[in-house]
């Protein structure tokens, strides 16, 4: 990576940043306002509003010193090359999103196919995404992936009395 | 005399000691996997002591701690990957001396220097805790919110590159404390009708979200790295387990100032092994007559940093013990797990549960004794763990993180909270917030609001937090903090500039 494209970067980097800032700045601000509607006490000099309120005046105070040392260091050139970047980035880390999303497909598809169905979907699922696929490293994967599903399973519910769940698949 | 009795016969029982030595596998293998941190470890551990005693619980629990703390050595020493944050100055030394051909060496070394480490910071726990704790029940609610608020511009003051990202991620933990019924009336705030969120949001659940997953999906950034399945570790390991003993004992004065080291670190509330193990390097390097050897694979720094972590163990109980304050994420799980089993921890712990407490002290002690006997005879075998790939490691652990979650409260509706606390996490990672400051933000959360509400309660005049003398010196101690933090960044952004116009 040249010097340019390490500028580029790290300029983007801190546009993201500044975003983060402008979304917690917007979310203590809504926060702070709902915080008003907490009914106050008569028995107490602070009621229950008012901690949170001293949380979210913080964060407002500390974000507006964020965006503007933020603003302090992001060019003007640097806002036309950010969704390049973030297209970029986005590009680099595709393992990250996939990884994500099957991870919140199994985290939805456990209440319905049960623990055990969902966890060796997942579990075998990611692990032929990831892996270098071999027949020894499949034969491992499907070991593995019965293991941590209806093994783990088996195990919370025989040794811990702890039941993982059924899903409504099973249950009818 | 009849506490420590009861504890010696808790912790001395087949079973507890069964479990100890089972935790203490599992926290050495669980850290030898880079990535896995001891904190993932002891938090996937904490859903199994639900059914427990809670003494055997937390020995358990302590014993997986430890072992931890020494396991992140294995992948530091041979792959020169820390396993845990806490092996990062250990692979300064330990990595080169492996290279050179004596990684039995190096591996060894960090055991005893663990071992040692961890036995240090026991005695200071024993000697520490009891005196303190009879000290903080004499505070009232304005010291103790004073404390807090110290505790939590520490945590600011050592986040690293970013004191403004450190006290964002604060503060937005103190926020996510808030959620839920208020801790003195039990109103309600910030439900948005979310039966979910009627009674806060899971303490655990955001821990494993923030924390394992984000970590987990971080570990999955490099495509190329995780579909390759090549061996990185080839060299045979020669251990002499006795003659490096000798080495690491030949070595008092660096031993015991890094154990110092870490008690110290390990007893301010926020900081832990992942910042002692560097201090004590550092100063061992800065004692050392021949300071350009460190770095090139010599025994005192690795001795430093694994004395320096470890010792952490038992500092960070101290003010978990005597104030009821975890030093760290993983004393606050620990803290955690009692809780579940429906014991408050605060200053009164020693008075109500002497022999809960005298049990830690000892389950320390046993837990150091295990992972040495684990760490001498099974080295080899763990070493195996660290030719792991991440492809089986991810999705594994992954699930493991489910199970945790779930089994907390029985909710699906956690899970949902589990994935979408995960993708805040790694956002929050990927642009540079630190996470610690966060979960110890929900967890001091509502000791700092409870301790506010009460003084003010019983006293409406605020000034009490600046003439009562202990608030007082809290206070100054937190604007001296903060002072210190800001002074560092600015110090360091000017070393940075410079740097930059030279090498421009």
């Amino acid at each position: 990576m040249s010097t340019s494209d390490e500028n580029h970067s790290l300029e983007a980097g801190e546009i993201a940043r500044f975003l983060s800032y402008v979304a917690i700045l917007a979310a203590s601000v809504a926060l702070y306002l709902s915080a008003e509607h907490i009914p106050s006490s008569r028995f107490e000099v602070l009621g229950a509003a008012a901690f949170p309120k001293f949380v979210f005046a913080a964060i407002i105070l500390i974000a507006i010193i964020a965006i503007i040392d933020s603003l302090r260091k992001i060019s003007r050139t640097a806002w036309g090359q950010f969704g390049g970047e973030v297209l970029n980035w986005l590009r680099l880390r595709y393992l990250v999103i996939i990884c994500f999303v099957v991870f919140a497909a199994y985290l939805l598809l456990v209440p319905i196919l049960g623990f055990s169905i969902a966890s060796f979907a997942f579990v075998f699922g990611l692990q032929l995404i990831l892996m270098p696929r071999t027949p020894l490293t499949l034969l491992i994967a499907v070991l593995v992936a019965l293991a941590f599903s209806f093994g783990l399973n088996a195990l919370f519910a025989e040794f811990f009395n702890v039941f993982l769940p059924r899903g409504d698949f099973l249950n009818g | 005399m009849d506490d420590i009795l009861t504890a010696l016969a808790q912790i001395f029982a087949v079973s507890t000691l069964l479990y100890m030595l089972v935790g203490s596998v599992a926290g050495i293998i669980a850290a030898a996997i880079p990535g896995f941190t001891v904190t993932m470890a002891i938090v996937l551990t904490l859903p199994l002591t639900f059914t427990m005693e809670p003494l055997q619980g937390v020995a358990v629990m302590l014993s997986v701690y430890v072992g931890g703390l020494t396991g992140g050595l294995i992948s530091a020493a041979l792959l020169g990957i820390p396993g845990t944050p806490s092996s990062v100055a250990t692979t300064f030394d330990a990595f080169p001396m492996a290279r050179k051909g004596d990684p039995g060496r190096a591996l060894s070394l960090g055991v005893w220097a663990s071992f040692f480490g961890t036995l240090i910071s026991t005695l200071f726990l024993v000697v520490a805790a009891p005196p303190l704790a009879i000290f903080a029940v004499k505070l009232g609610p304005w010291e103790y919110f004073s404390l807090i608020v110290f505790a939590l511009t520490i945590v600011a003051s050592l986040v690293g590159d970013s004191v403004i990202r450190g006290l964002l991620a604060g503060l937005i933990g103190l926020a996510i404390s808030t959620v839920g019924a208020d801790p003195i009336l039990g109103r309600p705030r910030f439900d948005f009708g979310i039966e979910m969120l009627e009674t806060g949001l899971p303490f655990l659940v955001v821990l494993i979200g923030i924390f394992a997953i984000s970590q987990l999906l971080s570990e999955v950034e490099n495509a190329r790295t995780v579909r390759s399945g090549a061996k990185l570790v080839t060299d045979a390991i020669d251990f002499k387990t006795w003659k490096v003993m000798k080495e690491v004992l030949m070595s008092p004065v660096n031993l015991i100032r890094s154990s110092v080291v870490g008690v110290l670190i390990g007893a301010l509330p926020g900081a832990g092994g992942s910042i002692s193990n560097l201090v004590a390097y550092d100063q061992a390097k800065r004692a050392s007559k021949t300071p350009e050897v460190f770095g090139t694979g010599t025994p005192d720094g690795v001795i430093a940093s694994e004395a320096g972590n470890s010792a952490t163990a038992g500092g960070g109980l101290i003010p978990l013990i005597g104030l009821g304050i975890p030093g760290s994420a993983v004393d606050a799980i620990l803290m955690a797990s009692l809780m579940v089993h429906g014991i408050s921890v605060g200053p009164r712990l020693i008075i109500d549960h002497g022999d809960l407490v005298y049990g830690m002290f000892i389950a320390m002690a046993v837990a150091s004794f295990m992972m040495l006997i684990v760490s001498v005879l099974s080295m080899r075998l763990f070493l195996r763990v660290a030719e792991v790939p991440k492809w089986l490691i991810v999705p594994t652990v992954l699930t493991c993180c489910v199970v945790g979650s779930f089994a907390l409260n029985n909710r699906v509706t956690d899970l949902y909270l589990l994935g979408a606390v995960g993708l805040v996490g790694y956002a929050m990672r990927t642009l540079g917030y630190s996470l610690a400051p966060l979960v110890l933000g929900v967890i001091l959360g509502p000791i700092a609001e409870t301790n506010l509400r009460r003084a003010l309660m019983t006293d409406s005049d605020p000034t009490q937090f600046l003439t009562r003398p202990i608030s007082l010196i809290f206070l100054i101690a937190a604007v001296l903090s903060i002072a210190w933090a800001i002074r560092s960044h600015l110090k360091t952004n000017k070393m940075n500039g410079v740097k930059d116009a030279h090498a421009s």
